[in-house]
């Protein structure tokens, strides 16, 4: 985010100052929802919907994505080795009672975690096996790790972490890519930048954004983290 | 605005509808920041006494290094603690990392600086042949030392409120170290950013307000214990 908004700034010299506020998709959405953004990038789709279906957010659009991963202890204490979708590992999971780390905090990683339970049929809430991190991406994969623990992550984390934690990959999440998008807030309910946020979502979208993303990562890590564009489900592709 | 009376709204509700979770969180903050301050306590003490009692060559030195340790960034003593405790770290072995034991840990080392430096100074107001005085009068080493702690009680609390102050407010550290599992490392501070993070600010606000009436609880024990014998 940090290298996008460098060059969103260098293409934008009169835009005045730009303030990029870090944060969880939830916390992002209800502080739009308060009218205090003008533009907001998150990655929860079924929450930006509502929040554009509630009037406060306009001209969502979505401008890159990556994958959630499986990872999980080596042994596989749940046998999810060879599980064909991640629905198809969680309930192996929750069916062995095998420790899984949810990151807890109402974030797209989080809500997606939910959702994949509910595809298996299976409520882990509660149950001694199943830990609440609370915590973000980078920590949370720690957290399981130490562990010995499942848990779901997303592609760029994998890749910048996979060398720190003991945890291997299982499943791709081929079905639900993990999208990005950015959404202006509705300028018609609350006082914002307008011209400011539509020049940023136009940066994102933009052949010059655009670039920033694909390249982003590929000379430290060998690959890209993000892939960019309106996304379009790739067939899975083990990372 | 809304949101502060808000906060407050739902602060009374948490405690009184006795949300189990509410509970669980304040007695973890309580129970880790306790004994962080009561380690702080033990380790401040000692080195303190010896510190303003034996004069030490070097004291002076020490003492600068306890003084700027009052302003050691939290997030500075967790990320050490956190490295000492990772499994490839060498205290790894212990399997501390993400339990209340790394907390107790990391707001230990936080606090310890401040209590001793504070106790230290304290000590150092009493007047050097007070110690000698109460020795010659018979007084066992133990009995020299609790006569002069009990002398310098006014300062010595103001230490204790300070260190108490320190560990519970921390969340950096916290986190680093303890991960903000539920119903095992979730701490008051912890929780605050969690729910900031989801987005829940009237929860967060709700929280807030219930960390600062428990250090107002705690901090009104110790000063009235402070004031009472004063008067006596």
């Amino acid at each position: 985010m940090d290298v996008l908004m460098d060059e969103f700034k260098e293409q934008h010299p009169g835009i005045g100052t730009v303030k990029a506020v870090p944060g969880g998709s939830g916390q992002l959405l209800e502080m739009a929802r308060r009218g205090e953004l003008d533009v907001i990038v998150t990655h929860s789709p079924a929450d930006e919907e509502r929040f554009v279906a509630g009037g406060d957010g306009i001209d969502r659009r979505p401008f890159m994505h990556n994958f959630f991963l499986l990872a999980g202890p080596e042994d596989d204490p749940a046998g999810v080795t060879g599980a064909a979708t991640p629905a198809a590992a969680f309930k192996l999971i929750a069916e062995a009672g095998a420790r899984f780390v949810s990151r807890g905090d109402r974030s797209g990683t989080h809500v997606r975690e939910l959702a994949i339970w509910r595809e298996a049929g299976a409520d882990p809430r509660g149950e001694s096996w199943y830990q609440e991190s609370g915590v973000g991406q980078g920590p949370n994969l720690q957290v399981a790790s130490d562990k010995g623990a499942y848990t779901l992550v997303d592609s760029a984390t994998w890749t910048a972490l996979e060398d720190d934690v003991e945890l291997v990959l299982y499943v791709t999440d081929a079905e639900a890519p993990n999208v990005y998008s950015v959404t202006r807030v509705n300028p018609q309910e609350h006082r914002v930048n307008e011209a400011a946020a539509r020049a940023f979502a136009d940066f994102l979208t933009s052949a010059p954004g655009q670039a920033v993303i694909e390249g982003f990562g590929r000379e430290q890590y060998g690959e890209p983290l993000f892939i960019p564009g309106d996304f379009a489900p790739e067939p899975a592709s083990t990372p | 605005m809304d949101l502060i009376w808000d906060g407050i709204r739902e602060a009374f509700r948490l405690i009184f509808t006795g949300n189990g979770e509410v509970y669980e969180i304040v007695l973890l903050s309580l129970t880790v920041s306790g004994a962080a301050t009561g380690m702080a306590l033990v380790i401040g003490l000692s080195m303190a006494s010896l510190l303003a009692f034996r004069a030490p060559p070097g004291r002076t030195l020490v003492l600068s290094f306890l003084n700027s340790g009052m302003a050691l960034p939290p997030v500075v003593a967790g990320l050490v603690v956190a490295v000492m405790l990772w499994r490839t770290g060498p205290l790894g072995q212990l399997h501390l990392l993400y339990t209340p034991a790394a907390i107790v840990v990391a707001q230990a080392v936080i606090a310890t600086p401040v209590v001793t430096a504070l106790s230290a100074a304290a000590l150092q107001t009493l007047h050097p042949r007070l110690r000698l005085q109460i020795l010659a009068l018979g007084a066992s080493r133990w009995q020299a030392a609790w006569l002069l702690f009990r002398e310098a009680r006014l300062p010595l609390l103001a230490a204790v409120m300070a260190g108490f102050g320190a560990a519970i407010s921390e969340v950096g550290a916290t986190i680093m170290v303890g991960g903000n599992i539920k119903g095992s490392t979730r701490t008051l501070t912890s929780a605050t950013v969690l729910e900031v993070q989801r987005g829940n600010f009237e929860t967060a606000m709700a929280l807030s307000f219930i960390l600062l009436a428990l250090v107002y609880a705690v901090n009104l024990y110790l000063t009235v214990l402070q004031q009472r014998r004063r008067a006596s």
